[in-house]
C-alpha cells in the first residue's frame, strides 16, 4: 500500500521527508528502498535516529541565528548578515540541543504525544514535492521507522518535537520552504518568516493546537495552548541567553574560560576579564551615609 | 522528637530558624537544594553556570547537577524564577531592602488611602511591624547604598521629576533615593581598584563593586562567610543559625539537612483540632524517605512549592484560597541607551530606587549580557517590527513595546553594555485569586503532583494595570532625563521573581490561608514564614525584608503559644550577623 500524497506532504513539511530522501539527503535511498527484506525495523531506526538529530541541530541553527545573527550562511539566508560574531560562533545550537536533550525536566509522557502529534498528523496542504513521486516503497519504510522510534524510545529526545514544529509551521508561513539549502525548512526562511512562526505558535495558532490536541487525553488537552505559548516565548528567550553566555568557552573541569566569550566581546562586558571588583565608586548621594525615621 | 521543623532554607525559614536557636529550641531546617558551604570551589561568577536555569548551580533541582532540574507547569509564556538551595532566592538577590509602604496595613489613614489592594491589607498596622524591621535592619544589617555611576545617572533623571529624596526608613510619599541595601558598604580598597591582589579581606571589606549579585556573592575574597558583602541568608541568618551556641546565651545550633525534600505534612486530630505532627522527606540523593515528628512545623518552601505541599499532604483547604492571590508585582523593563557610558555591569544590582505610592516604584538594574539578553526578549508583546501578540503598546518610549533580539539588539549594543540602563517596573498588583497554584495534570515527579502556576494572561485588575502604565512612562520620563538618547519598553511577560501572598494571611477567614500570627487556619502548630505568608504585594516595594520582619514576628508567636516564652524583640538588642563570633565558629565547623 503507498503512503498517501497528505501523508508525504505531512513529512515534506516537518523536513523529515528532505533530510532522509531529498537532495543531499543523509539517508541512502537505497537503505530504505532495501526493506525490508533483509534489513530488520530495528536496524532501520538506528539509521533514522541520527538522520532525525541532524535534521534537530539544522533547525537549532536557523533559531540560534534568528536571534543572535552573524557572518555564518544560515545568517545569510535569513537576510540578516553580520559582520561580528553570532549565535554559531557561540555555539549556541549546541547549547540548545544539549539543554533541550539532556536537561529540561519535560515529562516523557508527555514529549512522546507531541512528537506523535507532529509525526502521524495529516495534513491537505498543498505543498508541491518536487522529485519525490515516485518513491512510495521508501517513504512507508521510513514511516514505519519513524513510528517505531517514538513507539520504542524510552526517552525521545525533546529537540525532535522542538524541532519538527517550527518546520511544519515555516512551511505553513512559506510552502516553498521544503525544499532548498539546508535540511530543515524552518532554516531556509528570512528573518521575517521566520518571526511569522512565531506569532503563530504565541498566538496560539488553532490548527497547530488542534493537531496536538488530538494525541492528549483530557485534562491535558487544556494545556495545549499554553504550552505552545510557553514554548514559543522560551525557546527565544532561551537561545538569546546561550547566544550572550560564556557556554562556548567554558571548561566545567577547570571552571575557567578558555577564550573570550562571543556575547564579552559584543558588549564590551569585562574587557580585561573577570574581575574581583570595579573601581566605581563614586561615594553617597547627597553624602547621607545612613536613614532613620 | 523536634521542637519545630522547618521546610526550606530561603529567605524566611532561616530567620525563624536563626530566632528559636537562639532561645534554646530544638530546630531541625530541611532544605531540598544543595548546602552551598564552599562557595569559591561550587561557584564561578559566570551567568550560564550560575544562572541557566536547566543546569546552572542557582536552578530548581537537585545538588548533582547532572540530574535534570525540577519541572513545573506554567500555561503561559512566563518564568518563575525559584531556586533550590540554602539561601534561596536571596542567594541571587540584591539585598534590596525598602520597607512595605504604610498604605497596604490596617489602620492606614492617608490621604491616598482608597488607591491601594483595600480588600487584602496586613491584619495589623504598619507600627506594629516596625520593632520587627528594626531588629532584622540590625541584623542582617541593612545599609544605606553607595554610589557608582550607574547611580548617579539614575538620580540625574530622578532630579528632574521635582519629586523629594527620601531620608527616612519609611516611605511617605513618593520620592527617591539610594537603596537601603542588606550590603555592606565598601571599605578599604573596595570599590577603588581592579587589582585583584587588593581585594582580598580585611584590606578590602564590603562590596567591591563585582557586578556579580545574581550570581553569588562570595566577596571580598578569604573573608569569613558571614562577612561575604552580600546578606543573603547564607552568609547572614544561615551561619546565626548554625552557631548560635556560639552567640547567644542558651543557644542551641540548628540541625541543617540539605538534598532533603519535604513531600508530606502531617497532622492528625488532637483535641478537637487538626494538628501538624512532623514531615516526611526524600533524600535526593540515596532517594530514601524519612520522617520525623515536630510540635510545630514551619513551611517556607516558598510561594509555588508551599501550596503544592499542602494540595500533595491533602490538609484541608476549606475557603479555596491555598494557592490563591499569587502576585508578582507585574514587573516591566524599561531600558535605555546612552551616549556617555552608565557603568551598567558594574556594582550591585540595584543600588537607586523611586518609590510612587499608591503605583509602585522603580529601580535601577545593572546586569552581564546574557542575562540582558534574557531581559530584552522575555515579552509578551512579540517582536519588535515583526508581530505584537495583541499588544505592542505605544507611549513616551520609542516605537511599539516588545523583544529586541537579532541585528536590532546588536544594533543597541554598538556602544557596548554599559552605555544602558535598565529600569525595572515593580507594579503594586492586585491580590487577585485567579492567580493561582494548582496541582499540574502533567505527570508526577518524584516529589508528588507538580505544581501549576497561573497567570491567566491578560486579565489583571484594572488598578494593577493602571499602574503598570503609570510607572512605565515614569520609567520613560526618567531616562529620557537622565539623558537616553533612546528607550524601549518590553511589556515584560509574566517574571515571577518577586513572589507574594499564595498563602496568605488575612483579617478575614472568608479569603485568607494564615491568621494575624501566621498560624494556618486549617491546621494548628503549623506556620508560614516565607513571601507566600505575605497578606499582598507590600505596595511595591521588594518583598525579603518584610518577610523577614514578619518571619521574626512568627518566631515570637511560636516561642509564646507553643514554649511557653516571652516575647524579646521590644527588650533585647538584636546580634549583628557578621559578629565575629559567629566567624570563629564557623571557621570551626567549615561552613
Amino acid at each position: 500500500m503507498a503512503v498517501p500524497v497528505g501523508r508525504r506532504a505531512f513529512l515534506a513539511r516537518l523536513g523529515v521527508l528532505g533530510v532522509a530522501l531529498g537532495s543531499g539527503a543523509l539517508l541512502p535511498r537505497s537503505v530504505l528502498a532495501a526493506a525490508p527484506a533483509g534489513r530488520s525495523l530495528h536496524e532501520l531506526v538506528s539509521l533514522v535516529r541520527p538522520v532525525l538529530a541532524e535534521l534537530a541541530r539544522d533547525t537549532m541553527n536557523g533559531l540560534a541565528v534568528f536571534t543572535c545573527p552573524g557572518p555564518d550562511s544560515y545568517s545569510r539566508a535569513q537576510g540578516t548578515p553580520r559582520e561580528e560574531p553570532g549565535a554559531m560562533e557561540a555555539e549556541t545550537p549546541d547549547f540548545l540541543l544539549e539543554a533541550l536533550d539532556s536537561f529540561v525536566p519535560f515529562p516523557d509522557q508527555i514529549a512522546q504525544p507531541v512528537g506523535a502529534a507532529l509525526v502521524t498528523g495529516l495534513s491537505d496542504s498543498e505543498v508541491p514535492l518536487d522529485g519525490l513521486e515516485s518513491l512510495p516503497a521508501e517513504l512507508r519504510a521510513l514511516d514505519e521507522a519513524l513510528a517505531a522510534v517514538l513507539v520504542n524510545d524510552a526517552t525521545l529526545p525533546l529537540s525532535f518535537p522542538v524541532a519538527g514544529m517550527l518546520n511544519l509551521m515555516a512551511t505553513r508561513v512559506n510552502p516553498a520552504a521544503v525544499n532548498g539549502a539546508f535540511h530543515s525548512p524552518f532554516s531556509r526562511l528570512t528573518y521575517e518568516e521566520k518571526a511569522e512562526v512565531f506569532r503563530l505558535i504565541e498566538g496560539p495558532d488553532a490548527d497547530l493546537v488542534a493537531l496536538l490536541d488530538a494525541e492528549f487525553p483530557q485534562p491535558l488537552r487544556n494545556s495545549v495552548s499554553g504550552l505552545l505559548r510557553f514554548v514559543g516565548g522560551a525557546l527565544i528567550e532561551f537561545a538569546h541567553f546561550g547566544a550572550y553566555s560564556e557556554y562556548a568557552v567554558f571548561d566545567t573541569d577547570s571552571r575557567q574560560l578558555t577564550g573570550r566569550p562571543v556575547g564579552w566581546r559584543l558588549t564590551g562586558y569585562q574587557p580585561d576579564g573577570p574581575v574581583e571588583g570595579w573601581d566605581d565608586l563614586i561615594g553617597f548621594y547627597q553624602e547621607r551615609t545612613e536613614v532613620s525615621d | 522528637m523536634r521542637d519545630v521543623i522547618i521546610i526550606g532554607a530561603g529567605g524566611g525559614g532561616p530567620v525563624v530558624a536563626k530566632e528559636l536557636a537562639a532561645r534554646g529550641l530544638d530546630v531541625l531546617v530541611l532544605e531540598a537544594g544543595p548546602r552551598h558551604d564552599d562557595p569559591r570551589q561550587q561557584w564561578t561568577s559566570f551567568e550560564n553556570d550560575a544562572n541557566n536555569p536547566l543546569t546552572g548551580y542557582f536552578r530548581l533541582g537537585p545538588s548533582d547537577r547532572s540530574r535534570p532540574a525540577w519541572f513545573k507547569e506554567w500555561p503561559q509564556n512566563s518564568f518563575v524564577w525559584q531556586l533550590a538551595g540554602v539561601g534561596g532566592t536571596t542567594v541571587h538577590y540584591y539585598g534590596n531592602s525598602p520597607r512595605a509602604l504604610p498604605g497596604v496595613f490596617a489602620g492606614y489613614d492617608g490621604a491616598d488611602r482608597d488607591e491601594y489592594d483595600v480588600e487584602h491589607r496586613f491584619p495589623f498596622p504598619y507600627s506594629e511591624l516596625v520593632p520587627y524591621y528594626e531588629w532584622v535592619e540590625q541584623t542582617l544589617p541593612v545599609q544605606t547604598a553607595v554610589m557608582a555611576t550607574k547611580e548617579r545617572v539614575f538620580f540625574d533623571g530622578c532630579e528632574t521629576l521635582g519629586l523629594p529624596v527620601q531620608t527616612t526608613k519609611t516611605t511617605l510619599e513618593p520620592s527617591y533615593r539610594p537603596q537601603e541595601n542588606a550590603i555592606l558598604q565598601p571599605g578599604g580598597n573596595a570599590g577603588r581598584t581592579t587589582d585583584t591582589n587588593l581585594l582580598h579581606h580585611p584590606d578590602a571589606t564590603g562590596c567591591t563593586l563585582c557586578g556579580y549579585c545574581f550570581q553569588g556573592c562570595m566577596r571580598p575574597v578569604s573573608a569569613p562567610r558571614n562577612q561575604f558583602a552580600k546578606r543573603s541568608t547564607d552568609n547572614s541568618y544561615i551561619p546565626m543559625a548554625l552557631t548560635a551556641d556560639a552567640w547567644a546565651d542558651g543557644g542551641k545550633p540548628i540541625e541543617l539537612i540539605t538534598d532533603a525534600y519535604v513531600t508530606q505534612v502531617h497532622a492528625e486530630n488532637s483535641g478537637g483540632a487538626l494538628t501538624a505532627t512532623g514531615v516526611t522527606w526524600r533524600d535526593n540523593v540515596t532517594g530514601d524517605s524519612h520522617r520525623e515528628e515536630a510540635r510545630v512545623v514551619v513551611m517556607a518552601g516558598g510561594c509555588t512549592e508551599n501550596p503544592r505541599l499542602w494540595f500533595n499532604s491533602g490538609l484541608p483547604n476549606p475557603n479555596d484560597w491555598v494557592g490563591r492571590g499569587y502576585t508578582d508585582h507585574f514587573f516591566d523593563w524599561i531600558t535605555g541607551v546612552f551616549d556617555e557610558p552608565t557603568g551598567s555591569s558594574k556594582g550591585p544590582g540595584s543600588a537607586a530606587r523611586l518609590d510612587y505610592p499608591p503605583y509602585g516604584g522603580l529601580e535601577n538594574v545593572g546586569l552581564p549580557p546574557a542575562l540582558q539578553a534574557f531581559a530584552t526578549t522575555l515579552s509578551d508583546s512579540g517582536i519588535r517590527g515583526q508581530y505584537t501578540n495583541g499588544r505592542g503598546m505605544t507611549g513616551p518610549w520609542d516605537g511599539a513595546a516588545g523583544r529586541i533580539m537579532g541585528p536590532e539588539f546588536k544594533d543597541l549594543l554598538d556602544g557596548g553594555l554599559d552605555n544602558l540602563l535598565n529600569v525595572l517596573v515593580i507594579t503594586d498588583d492586585d491580590v487577585e485569586p485567579q492567580n493561582r497554584v494548582v496541582p499540574s495534570a502533567f505527570p508526577a515527579d518524584e516529589h508528588g503532583p507538580v505544581a501549576k502556576v497561573s497567570f491567566p494572561r491578560r486579565s489583571r485588575s484594572a488598578r494593577t494595570n493602571r499602574n503598570r502604565e503609570f510607572l512605565a512612562r515614569k520609567a520613560t520620563e526618567l531616562l529620557r532625563g537622565a539623558g537616553a538618547r533612546k528607550v524601549y519598553r518590553i511589556d515584560w511577560a509574566p517574571l515571577i521573581l518577586h513572589v507574594q501572598s499564595s498563602m496568605r494571611m488575612g483579617a478575614s477567614e472568608a479569603n485568607s490561608v494564615l491568621d494575624a500570627d501566621a498560624e494556618t487556619r486549617a491546621v494548628r502548630r503549623l506556620f508560614i514564614a516565607d513571601n507566600s505568608a505575605l497578606p499582598n504585594a507590600v505596595g511595591g516595594p521588594n518583598p525579603t525584608l518584610t518577610s523577614q520582619a514578619l518571619a521574626t514576628r512568627t518566631a515570637e508567636r511560636i516561642f509564646q503559644r507553643y514554649f511557653g516564652g516571652d516575647p524579646w524583640v521590644a527588650g533585647e538588642a538584636p546580634i549583628v550577623s557578621t559578629d565575629a563570633r559567629v566567624s570563629d565558629r564557623l571557621a570551626e565547623i567549615g561552613y
